[in-house]
């Protein structure tokens, strides 16, 4: 992702069967696995001939995992359990 | 409702209460308004739990009761805000961005090297400007790996519906994040 290169590859290495504006659109199902079939082939066969849409995935995939890590895990509050069981009775 | 069946919902419902209350943290960034969230999520819970047929659905459906909550107040409070249309939102790219700004002239890793530049509040304070039903999502999916399926059985929407809305949910996020770099000088533009 991200290595410099002279020209981006990828401009005229299209697969015939998608474009790479069409592969984008779908990258994001990609990184959820939510694509299946003909729509999951599709898009493998287009990534084994477009470099540069490998490194806009990978740049997706890197960018999920960085929001992912940041999401901070925050402690219970002390008491919050007994506060709710409290509102429960009421 | 009997004491008998508060004390089975208690059982049932409360082991939960700590996914409930960090995915309302992520969701609100601040402490009070979790735990109002997840407070009004089990007095909601308990009114409804004779409609709960599967004990063991009640993650699932306690994840239900307060996503859905969140967004409705969300709603109510008039804090929607006017979004791009989905082809300007489709024009932004932060990978092109960041080719064409190039920030980091010296990194071999440009993209993964600016991404590492972000400090962590203001990925969280980016996520925040989202939309609540744009925000929901994406914290369902990146905190409890939700699939589309169970996304679209959480949110009461259709499997199409939760892809349009994680895929315009990160589109946003995308343009947040350069906002902050530019306010940060990260980047000239």
């Amino acid at each position: 992702m991200g290595v410099r290169e002279e020209t981006r590859i990828g401009e005229d290495m299209k697969s015939q069967k998608l474009s790479c504006e069409q592969a984008v659109q779908q990258f994001f199902a990609y990184l959820d696995r939510a694509l299946k079939g003909e729509s999951l082939e599709a898009l493998e066969a287009h990534l084994a001939a477009c470099l540069d849409c490998c490194d806009r995935l990978e740049f997706s995939r890197k960018l999920d995992a960085t929001v992912k890590d940041r999401l901070a895990e925050a402690p219970l509050p002390e008491g919050i359990e007994e506060r709710i069981r409290r509102a429960l009775a009421d | 409702m009997d004491v008998e069946s508060r004390k089975r919902f208690e059982e049932q419902a409360l082991p939960h209460l700590g996914a409930l209350y960090r995915f309302a943290m992520k969701l609100s960034g601040d402490g009070f308004a979790a735990e109002d969230l997840v407070q009004e999520t089990y007095l909601r819970a308990l009114n409804a739990f004779s409609n709960l047929r599967d004990p063991d659905r009640v993650r699932p459906w306690l994840f239900q009761i307060i996503s859905r909550l969140a967004i409705d107040r969300h709603r109510s409070a008039g804090r929607e805000v006017p979004l791009p249309s989905p082809e300007d939102l489709d024009r932004f790219s932060l990978y092109d961005r960041i080719w064409e700004e190039d920030p980091l002239p010296y990194s071999d890793r440009l993209h993964e090297d600016v991404l590492g530049q972000f400090r962590d509040e203001e990925v969280r304070a980016a996520l925040l400007a989202l939309p609540e039903a744009y925000r929901v999502a994406l914290i369902l999916l990146y905190s409890e790996e939700m699939s589309y399926r169970e996304l679209a059985e959480v949110l009461g929407c259709p499997v199409g519906t939760v892809m349009s809305r994680l895929h315009r949910g990160r589109k946003l996020l995308e343009r947040e994040l350069w906002e902050y770099a530019k306010k940060r000088g990260l980047v000239r533009t």
